[in-house]
C-alpha cells in the first residue's frame, strides 16, 4: 500500500482545490433518535475524503444526507458554493453526485455493460421516436455512451465479465461493477458507502487501487465511510472522524490517528 | 513468401514487401474496449519505420539489443519490427520475469533499450536499472499510471511515434545473416540460455512451417503465449511476415476463450497446460449441461482414453456426435474455422490428443527445441500416431546418437549461444548435427518417440528404464489432477506428488457434500485420497498391461497441500516440473514416501510459505497412501 | 386427413391464436406492472373494465369514436398517476404483500368508480368491425375468420411492438428495468421512481383500454370483463411474469390449445372444457418449467 499511497501525493494530475460541498451544523433525527449532532466540514474539490467511526456513528446517515435520500432538521449544504435545499436522490445524480451502496444496488439482471451503460442514460436526449427508428443522435449517443463504458472497463479490469449478468458475479466484482456504473456518469463527486466492507485483503488492496485510480484519472472527489480504519487511512487525504452521532476529529490521517478522542472511540472507553 | 532472394532478405525486407503488395490486408489485430482494431500492412510498416526512426534518433543502431517485456500486442510487434529495421537484435523476454532475472538477462544481451509493456513492468526494469548501464531508455505503451514517473529515461511509445512521424530515416543496410532474435530457453533445471538465430535462419524456418503446415495470408491465429517463449513469437511475428497471416491478440487472458470466439483462428499454437484448462472447463460444463450432449462427450472421452491408452486412433466422429456435441462445442470454443493447431512446449498425453481429435479439431503434436527452432517434427494429417511426434518436417534430418539423444541438421537452426562459445561449440558436433537434449527413438517409418529430457531419466534398482514423464502424464489425465511428480531413479518402484485440481476436486466434493475451507484442506481430506487412489490404481493397471512397463505402477503417493507454481520456482514458465526444485523442497516427503512412513512432517518452511488458510483446520502432517498395484511386482517399500 | 377436416383444424388454430392475441392482450398489462414493482396488479382487470365503462359512457354522452378515445387515454394516464401519488407513493420501500393488498383495493375502488359513474348495465360496443368471417378470406383459403380478430390481431401486434421498443430501447424502459431491479440503484443514477411508476401504470392503463375495447366489441361490456383477467393468470404463469414477448405466445398458445382442446378432446368430457384447460396446462409448466417460457430462471448464489 506504501507504494501507492507514495506516487499518489507526489505529483496530481488534479491538485487540491478549494471547497466543493460544505456542511454546516447538520442535524439529523429519526423520531427521538439523534442520528446526526451539529456536524460541520467540508470536503475539497479532487480529494479523497473519507468518514469513519465505530458501527452506529452516523457515517451512513451523513452520506444519504449528502445523497439526498435524507433531508436534515437542521443545518445547510452547499454544492458548488449554491445553496441546496429539499434535496432528492435524482437532483444529487443530476448535481453530479454519484455514489455507490453499502449492500450493493446494482440490476442483477442486467449484463455488466447494461448496468454501466444504465449509469450514462440521464445524459441522453433522444426522444423514443429518434431511437425507435435509429436516427442519428439516437446512434451517436449510443456510441458514444458505449465508449465511455468500454473505457470504464478497461479502467477497472472487468473486461471478461462485460457481458456476464451481474447476479452471477461474486461479491467483490459486483462492488467493482457498482463503483464503474457511478463512474459511468461522470460524477464530480462520488460517494462511497463502506466499498470495501466484506472483502478479503486482496480485494481491499484491488478496490483501494481503482480508487485511487479514478481520483488520479479523472479528478472526481471521493467521499467513502468505513468503520475500520485500516486500509482507509492510506488512501486519504482527509478524514472526519463521528461517533454517536458528533464529530470527534477531522484532519489528516496523521492528526485523526493521535487525536486521543478518536483513540478513546476506537478503544471503546466509555463516554 | 517464396523469396527468390533469401540470402539477403531480412524480416524487415519481407514486411516492406508485404506492405506493398497486400493493401489493404488486416496485419494486426487487437480487443480493446470491446473492439477489434485492426492494423493493414502499410500501417504496421509506416508505424515501425516511425518508431525506428525515433530509436535511430535516440543513438540506436545496428547489431544493438531491445529487449521487450509485455503481452502480445501490436505495439509489441511494431516495436520488434522497428528494431528490425534499424538493424537491431529483438530480445523478447517473459512478461512474468522477476525482477532479478530480468536483470541477469538485460545485462546479458546488453540491451540499450527496454520495451515495457505497463506500469507493473516498468517498476521491475526501473529496479533494475542501476544494475544495468547499457539501457539507455525504457519505453512504455500503456500510460496508465504513469503520471507520476519523473524518470528522464522514461519514454512513451506514442512519444516516441511523435518523434519518429517528424523525421522519418530509411532501413539499416544489414543483411539475411545479421542477428535477428536473442530467445531465451526455458529450461527446467538450469539457468536459462540465450540463443541467436539470424535473420536468414528466422526466415527459413517460417517458410518450412508455411510448406509444412499450408499456411497463407487467409490465415489467422491467435497470439496469447508469451512472447518471450520463441515458439510464440515464431508463430505470430515472424510466421505472419513469412507468410502473410494475421495476427489477432486478445484483451486480456481472462477474455481469452471470448476472444478466442471472436477471431476464429485458423491455426493456433497450443501447450498441453492450455488443452488441460480448455479442456476441464468443457468437461465441467458438460457436467453441468447434462442431457444427451455429456453422455456423447463422455464416451467419446473414455474412447480417446483406451485408444490413447494403446496408442492407436481409430475413425472419426460419426454424425450424430459431430451435429449434437462436435460443432456446437467448437462453436464454443472459437475453433470452428481451426484448421491446425499445434501443441508444442511439451509431450502431450496421447488420451488428450485423442479426445481433442475425436471432437474435430486437426490437433498436432510438434516436436522442437529453443535451439533448433519450434518445428523439427510434426504429425502429419491424417496419420497422427498419438504416441509419437511424427515424422520430421521437410528439409530436417533427424537422427539419434549412440546415446540415444536425438540430433538434428538444417538450415534455420540458431547461430549459437549469445557469448558462450564454449557452449556453443558443445551444443554441435563435427558433422554439423545439434543436440537436442531429448532421448527419444526414430521408428522404421521415421516417426519420433519423445521419452524424456537427457537429464530426468533414469533406472529403477532392477535396472527398469525409468521416464517420468510417461507415468506422469498417465496420472495428469484425470481432470482431477493438475500434476504429477514422479520419483523412482535408483529405488525399488515409483512414487508420486500429486497436485490436485482445486477446481474440479471442489466441484467434486459439492457434490459429495464434504465441506473444505481451501486448498490445503482439501488435498488432505481422506475421500480426495479415496478418490484419487482409485484413479491411481486406474493408472496402475494400464501400465501393467504392458510387461516392460508394469514395474512402473505407483506404490505410493502423497497429495500436495500447496499447488505447484511458477512463482514458488516449481514450474518453468511454460509449467514444465522443474524437477530439482521439487525434490529438493520436498526432500523430507520424498524420503518419506520411499521409507514406508504412514505419514510426514510438513515442514515449517512448506507450512507457512503459502498455504491458502492459515486457521488451524489442517494436519500438520502429511499423509501417504499405498496405491493398488496390478500384478507380482516388488512392493517392500509399501509391506 | 382429408382436406376438410385439414381446413377445419387450421380454422380452429387460427380461431384459437387470435382469441389468445387478447389474452396477450390482458396479460401484458399484468407484466408492465409486475416488471416495474414486482407485484400482481390484481386490479388489472378492474382497469379493464373501469376503461371500457368509461370509453362507451363517453361515446354515450355524444362523443365520437375519435374523440372518446384520447380522452379516456387521457383518463387512463389519470388513473395511472393517482395510482403512484395515493397508493404506491404511501407505500414506498413497504413490502411487497402490502402493496399487493393495496391492488386488491385499487380493484374495488375501480370498480365501484366505473359503476358509479356510468351504471351497471350491460352495453354494446361498436367499434364498426363486423364479427363475422370475412368472406373473401373464405373463398380463398377456405378458412372461416371474422375481421374482429384480424383487427385485434394487428392492435395487438402494432402494440407488443411498440412496448418492445419503448422498454428495450428508450432510456423510459432503461428506467422501467432498473427500477424493477432495484430502487435505490436506479435513484442513484438519477432515474425518478415516481416518473416510472407513473408511466408503467398509464401504459398498463392503456393496454386495458385496448384489450378492453376488443373484448367489450365481442361480448358486450359489462361487469364479468373483470373475469378475463382470470384467464391471465396462466398466460402469465405459462409466459413468465417478466416477459414480454413470453406472454404474447403463452397468450397464444392457451388461446390455441383450449380451442383445439375444446373441439378435439372436449367430446369426451362432454364439452366445457375450455374454461379449464389452460389451468391444467399452467400446472403443467408449474411442474417442470417454473419460471415459464421466457421468464427468468432464478439464479442463487450459495
Amino acid at each position: 500500500m506504501n507504494v501507492i499511497s507514495e506516487t499518489h501525493f507526489s505529483e496530481r494530475a488534479f491538485p487540491i482545490a478549494g471547497p466543493v460541498l460544505e456542511l454546516e451544523n447538520i442535524s439529523l433525527r429519526f423520531g427521538g433518535v439523534h442520528a446526526l449532532t451539529d456536524i460541520s466540514f467540508n470536503v475539497l474539490e479532487h480529494e479523497v475524503r473519507a468518514i469513519i467511526g465505530p458501527n452506529g456513528a452516523g457515517k451512513s446517515s451523513m452520506l444519504n444526507v449528502i445523497g439526498g435520500l435524507y433531508t436534515p432538521q437542521e443545518g445547510r449544504i452547499r454544492f458548488d458554493s449554491e445553496l441546496l435545499s429539499g434535496m432528492t436522490p435524482g437532483r444529487a445524480a443530476k448535481l453530479g453526485i454519484g455514489r455507490t451502496f453499502q449492500n450493493i444496488a446494482l440490476f442483477k439482471r442486467m449484463t455488466v455493460l447494461e448496468n454501466i451503460m444504465a449509469g450514462r442514460k440521464l445524459f441522453n436526449h433522444a426522444t423514443f421516436l429518434e431511437v425507435a427508428l435509429q436516427l442519428p443522435r439516437a446512434r451517436r449517443e449510443e456510441i458514444e455512451d458505449r465508449e465511455k463504458a468500454e473505457e470504464i472497463i478497461e479502467t477497472l479490469e472487468i473486461q471478461h465479465i462485460r457481458k456476464t449478468q451481474v447476479s452471477r458475479l461474486p461479491y467483490g466484482l459486483q462492488k467493482r461493477v457498482e463503483l464503474g456504473r457511478a463512474l459511468a456518469a461522470e460524477p464530480k463527486i462520488l460517494l462511497l458507502d463502506e466499498p470495501m466492507a466484506g472483502m478479503n485483503v486482496e480485494e481491499k488492496q484491488d478496490m483501494c487501487r481503482f480508487i485511487i485510480d479514478v481520483n488520479d484519472h479523472y479528478g472526481t472527489t471521493i467521499v467513502l465511510i468505513e468503520h475500520d480504519m485500516g486500509v482507509v487511512m492510506d488512501i486519504s487525504d482527509r478524514v472526519v472522524v463521528l461517533d454517536y452521532g458528533k464529530k470527534i476529529g477531522d484532519g489528516t490521517p496523521d492528526d485523526v490517528r493521535s487525536n486521543q478522542n478518536v483513540i478513546d472511540a476506537y478503544l471503546g472507553v466509555a463516554h | 513468401m517464396t523469396g527468390t532472394h533469401v540470402g539477403g532478405a531480412t524480416l524487415w525486407s519481407l514486411l516492406a514487401n508485404n506492405a506493398a503488395q497486400r493493401t489493404g490486408e488486416q496485419a494486426l489485430l487487437l480487443k480493446r474496449r470491446g473492439i477489434w482494431r485492426s492494423w493493414d500492412w502499410k500501417g504496421w510498416h509506416d508505424e515501425a519505420s516511425a518508431i525506428a526512426a525515433a530509436m535511430t534518433a535516440r543513438g540506436l543502431s545496428a547489431g544493438t539489443h531491445v529487449a521487450f517485456l509485455g503481452e502480445n500486442k501490436p505495439r509489441l510487434f511494431t516495436a520488434i519490427a522497428a528494431t528490425h529495421c534499424i538493424g537491431g537484435v529483438a530480445v523478447p523476454l517473459y512478461p512474468d520475469a522477476s525482477a532479478a532475472e530480468l536483470g541477469e538477462q538485460l545485462r546479458q544481451v546488453e540491451a540499450s533499450m527496454v520495451f515495457a509493456e505497463n506500469q507493473e513492468q516498468v517498476d521491475k526494469v526501473l529496479e533494475v536499472l542501476p544494475d544495468c548501464p547499457s539501457v539507455k531508455t525504457v519505453v512504455f505503451d500503456d500510460e496508465r499510471g504513469m503520471r507520476h514517473y519523473q524518470q528522464s529515461d522514461l519514454a512513451s511509445y506514442d512519444t516516441l511515434l511523435e518523434q519518429g512521424r517528424n523525421n522519418a530515416s530509411g532501413a539499416a543496410p544489414i543483411g539475411g545473416d545479421a542477428p535477428a532474435f536473442v530467445f531465451y530457453t526455458s529450461r527446467t533445471g538450469e539457468v536459462a540460455k540465450a540463443a541467436v538465430y539470424s535473420h536468414a535462419a528466422v526466415i527459413a524456418q517460417t517458410q518450412r512451417a508455411a510448406t509444412a503446415q499450408g499456411l497463407g495470408p487467409s490465415d489467422r491465429t491467435l497470439a496469447y503465449l508469451p512472447p518471450g517463449w520463441s515458439c510464440q513469437m515464431m508463430m505470430s511475428y515472424a510466421q505472419a511476415i513469412g507468410s502473410g497471416l494475421s495476427i489477432w491478440c486478445p484483451e486480456s487472458s481472462d477474455t481469452l476463450l471470448e476472444d478466442m470466439r471472436e477471431a476464429a483462428p485458423t491455426t493456433l499454437l497450443v501447450t498441453p497446460r492450455v488443452l488441460d484448462a480448455i479442456m476441464s472447463q468443457v468437461t465441467t460444463r458438460m457436467e453441468e449441461s447434462g442431457g444427451i450432449g455429456l453422455s456423447l462427450f463422455r464416451r467419446l472421452r473414455s474412447e480417446a482414453e483406451r485408444e490413447g491408452a494403446a496408442a492407436k486412433a481409430s475413425s472419426g466422429p460419426g454424425m450424430m456426435t459431430e451435429m449434437m456435441l462436435n460443432r456446437p462445442l467448437r462453436d464454443t470454443l472459437g475453433m470452428s474455422q481451426l484448421r491446425m493447431a499445434f501443441c508444442a512446449g511439451d509431450m502431450l498425453d496421447p488420451a488428450m490428443l485423442l479426445s481433442f481429435r475425436k471432437l474435430g479439431i486437426n490437433l498436432k503434436q510438434l516436436y522442437g527445441t529453443t535451439e533448433t527452432g519450434y518445428l523439427l517434427a510434426m504429425q502429419a494429417d491424417g496419420e497422427v500416431q498419438p504416441d509419437t511426434v511424427g515424422r520430421a518436417v521437410a528439409g530436417i534430418e533427424l537422427k539419434v546418437t549412440d546415446s540415444g539423444e536425438l540430433a538434428a541438421r538444417a538450415d534455420g537452426f540458431m547461430e549459437g549461444y549469445l557469448g558462450d562459445e564454449a557452449a556453443t561449440a558443445a551444443a554441435r558436433d563435427a558433422d554439423g548435427w545439434l543436440l537436442t537434449g531429448d532421448v527419444g527413438e526414430i521408428g522404421s517409418d521415421g516417426s519420433v518417440r519423445l521419452i524424456d529430457r537427457t537429464d530426468s531419466i533414469g533406472r529403477l534398482s532392477d535396472g527398469t528404464l525409468f521416464a517420468p514423464r510417461g507415468v506422469e502424464s498417465r496420472i495428469t489425465t484425470s481432470p482431477y489432477v493438475r500434476e504429477a511428480v514422479t520419483f523412482g531413479d535408483g529405488q525399488d518402484g515409483v512414487c508420486a506428488l500429486i497436485d490436485i485440481d482445486t477446481l474440479s476436486v471442489g466441484r467434486w466434493a459439492d457434490s459429495q457434500e464434504i465441506a473444505y475451507s481451501g486448498h490445503a484442506d482439501l488435498a488432505s481430506q481422506n475421500a480426495v485420497y479415496g478418490l484419487i487412489a482409485e484413479w491411481v490404481a486406474e493408472v496402475n493397471k494400464n501400465l501393467a498391461a504392458d510387461p516392460t512397463h508394469s514395474n512402473l505402477q505407483v506404490r505410493r503417493f502423497v497429495l500436495l497441500p500447496q499447488e505447484l507454481s511458477v512463482e514458488d520456482g516449481m514450474l518453468s514458465r511454460l509449467g514444465k516440473l522443474r524437477r530439482a526444485a521439487i525434490a529438493e523442497h520436498y526432500a523430507p516427503v520424498v524420503r518419506a514416501l520411499f521409507n514406508g512412513a504412514p505419514d510426514v512432517a510438513l515442514e515449517r518452511a512448506i507450512d507457512e510459505s503459502g498455504l491458502h488458510t492459515h486457521d488451524d483446520a489442517h494436519p500438520a502432517r502429511l499423509q501417504i497412501k499405498n496405491a493398488a498395484v496390478v500384478g507380482d511386482i516388488k512392493n517392500r517399500s509399501a509391506a | 386427413m382429408d382436406l376438410y377436416e385439414v381446413l377445419f383444424f387450421l380454422e380452429v388454430l387460427v380461431g384459437g391464436l387470435l382469441a389468445g392475441v387478447m389474452y396477450s392482450l390482458v396479460a401484458l398489462g399484468f407484466v408492465l406492472i409486475y416488471k416495474a414493482s414486482s407485484v400482481f396488479n390484481f386490479a388489472q382487470g378492474a382497469m379493464v373494465f373501469f376503461a371500457v365503462l368509461s370509453f362507451v359512457g363517453f361515446m354515450e354522452l355524444g362523443l365520437n369514436f375519435w374523440v372518446a378515445l384520447p380522452v379516456t387515454v387521457a383518463l387512463m394516464i389519470l388513473v395511472g398517476m393517482a395510482t403512484e401519488r395515493f397508493v404506491l407513493r404511501p407505500l414506498v420501500n413497504q413490502s411487497d404483500d402490502t402493496l399487493l393488498m393495496a391492488t386488491i383495493g385499487l380493484a374495488f375502488v375501480l370498480e365501484g368508480l366505473a359503476q358509479m359513474a356510468w351504471g351497471v348495465e350491460v352495453r354494446r360496443l361498436d367499434l364498426g368491425i363486423p364479427d363475422v368471417p370475412l368472406t373473401w378470406l373464405a373463398d380463398l383459403t377456405g378458412i372461416f375468420v371474422s375481421a374482429l380478430d384480424i383487427t385485434a390481431g394487428v392492435v395487438a401486434g402494432v402494440l407488443v411492438v411498440g412496448l418492445a421498443i419503448l422498454f428495450s430501447k428508450t432510456k423510459a424502459g432503461l428506467g422501467l428495468r432498473a427500477v424493477a431491479d432495484s430502487h435505490a440503484a436506479a435513484q442513484s443514477i438519477g432515474i425518478p421512481l415516481k416518473h416510472i411508476w407513473m408511466m408503467v401504470w398509464a401504459t398498463a392503463g392503456i393496454v386495458a383500454l385496448v384489450a378492453g375495447m376488443l373484448w367489450g366489441a365481442r361480448s358486450g361490456v359489462q361487469f364479468a370483463l373483470i373475469g378475463i383477467a382470470l384467464k391471465a393468470l396462466p398466460v402469465m404463469i405459462i409466459g413468465g411474469f417478466t416477459s414480454v414477448p413470453g406472454v404474447i405466445v403463452a397468450g397464444l398458445i392457451v388461446g390455441a390449445s383450449e380451442k383445439l382442446a375444446e373441439v378435439y378432446i372436449g367430446p369426451y368430457f362432454g364439452g366445457g372444457i375450455e374454461g379449464w384447460a389452460p389451468y391444467m396446462l399452467a400446472v403443467v409448466f408449474l411442474m417442470f418449467r417454473p419460471e415459464g417460457l421466457f421468464g427468468e430462471r432464478h439464479i442463487r448464489r450459495v
